[in-house]
């Protein structure tokens, strides 16, 4: 993908600067878990893997997944940007949005969807505003 | 060792003119954290975004498909379950597509709650992770499957195949194996679609049969198999029969609902590739 790529966990870095930028889409990751934290109190398993890259200010970026009916879905979204904002929205294969509910507070951001069929879904995901030129974003997802 | 200590009445100076600077900051990124969300828009255009961005699938789980199947019923799981796991021929792509099948295995068995079959699976994901050099990546996974298959902790066991997946997944990519990584996750699409189709043919409703209702899934696997850097791996006639065995299902999932005799269909499809996937044909 573009700007967008699986995010690897426990990955040994070779190399500082790789080491930094590895750091720092962690630091989003560490936001996007902290955001899903206390949905696991409400029986969502969260995937282990996670998806992540950069965006510039009102950038957006699709990441497409394959979603059952039958389960319920959150996606959590974090930035290690201070103050800057971002959200997720989802919508189905028609670009209809189908999200259920959905909440921003600064740098998290969460959407939920219960499929009304199993098919492809999209999570576009956008940076409102950010202090820098380019934020570094991860996004997770979980079902129940 | 020099410390600075501050008198009570010098320290509330210093705290108020912090705070006079600091109060203007908290209220900005209080105002900022409260402002209520913009209202997303009901529709979007998909073609503006980056091909790359959209054609790329993030693959599901198995427990997303297990974790359906769990609301629509009780069906008999120890009679999924295969005799005999299959046989690593060496072959590297036999091999991936084969543990592919076999952590598969892992969550049928666990649905069977049959925990000696959970613990042999997960020697059995050991031995064949050593095979294709990615045996440290499971090491503990393989150890915590048999404790809570011991503990009949079975969400636990499934979330632990799950990870097992993933770690494989990720350890092949550090290698630069992202070919085999991806058979891998092909291997166990093909046999969790093979024992899907069985359980939804035996008790046929709709819904059930919605959980094959992949088709971008399946053009991202095509995709993936087509762009094989590894020209020999790509060629090679396991792949090769992967490859077939993807553009003869594609069009049959593409309807919302699947009659009962597609599902037969792609049964038969499917096992017949896991059947030479385990029997060493490559």
């Amino acid at each position: 993908m573009a700007n967008v790529k699986k995010i690897l966990l426990g990955t040994l870095v070779v190399g500082l600067g790789l080491s930094v930028a590895v750091a720092r889409v962690d630091d989003a990751l560490s936001f996007a878990h902290e955001a899903a934290d206390p949905y696991t109190k409400e029986g969502f398993t969260v995937r282990e893997d996670a998806w992540g890259g950069d965006l510039g200010v009102k950038d957006q970026q699709a990441v497409t997944a394959q979603l059952f009916k039958g389960n319920t879905y959150w996606f959590w979204l974090g930035t290690d940007t201070p103050g800057a904002v971002i959200t997720v929205h989802l919508y189905d294969s028609d670009g209809k949005l189908v999200e259920s509910a959905y909440w921003q507070k600064g740098r998290f951001a969460a959407a939920k969807v219960t499929p009304a069929k199993t098919g492809t879904y999209y999570a576009i995901v956008t940076v409102e505003k950010s202090s820098r030129e380019r934020s570094n974003w991860a996004l997770v997802y979980g079902y129940r | 060792m020099p410390v600075l200590l501050l008198g009570p009445r010098l320290q509330t100076k210093l705290i108020l003119a912090m705070l006079s600077r600091l109060i203007p900051v908290v209220l900005c990124g209080i105002a900022l954290a409260q402002a209520p969300a913009q209202a997303p828009p009901q529709q979007i255009d998909l073609t503006k975004f980056p091909a790359a961005a959209v054609d790329d699938v993030v693959v599901p789980v198995p427990s997303e498909v297990f974790n359906v199947l769990d609301k629509l019923g009780s069906p008999n799981w120890s009679a999924e379950l295969r005799d005999n796991l299959g046989q690593s021929s060496g072959d590297r792509a036999q091999v991936a597509l084969l543990l592919g099948t076999v952590i598969a295995e892992g969550f049928i068995a666990v649905q069977a709650k049959n925990a000696e079959r959970v613990k042999k699976i997960g020697q059995e994901v050991l031995t064949l992770a050593d095979a294709i050099n990615v045996r440290s990546a499971v090491i503990a996974r393989s150890k915590s499957i048999t404790e809570k298959a011991d503990a009949r902790d079975w969400a636990a066991v499934r979330s632990e195949f799950d990870g097992a997946l993933q770690d494989v997944r990720g350890a092949m990519e550090q290698l630069g194996d992202d070919d085999l990584a991806q058979l891998v996750s092909l291997g166990g699409w093909i046999r969790g679609t093979e024992v899907l189709t069985s359980i939804v043919g035996k008790n046929y409703t709709p819904d059930g049969s919605q959980l094959l209702c992949q088709p971008e899934l399946v053009n991202y696997f095509s995709r993936r198999v087509d762009e094989m850097r590894n020209t020999r791996l790509k060629k090679s006639r396991l792949v090769t029969k992967v490859r077939r065995l993807l553009k003869d299902i594609r069009p049959l999932i593409k309807r919302d609902t699947i009659t009962v005799e597609t599902v037969q269909k792609i049964n038969t499809m499917t096992n017949e590739v896991v059947v030479t996937i385990t029997t060493q044909e490559s």
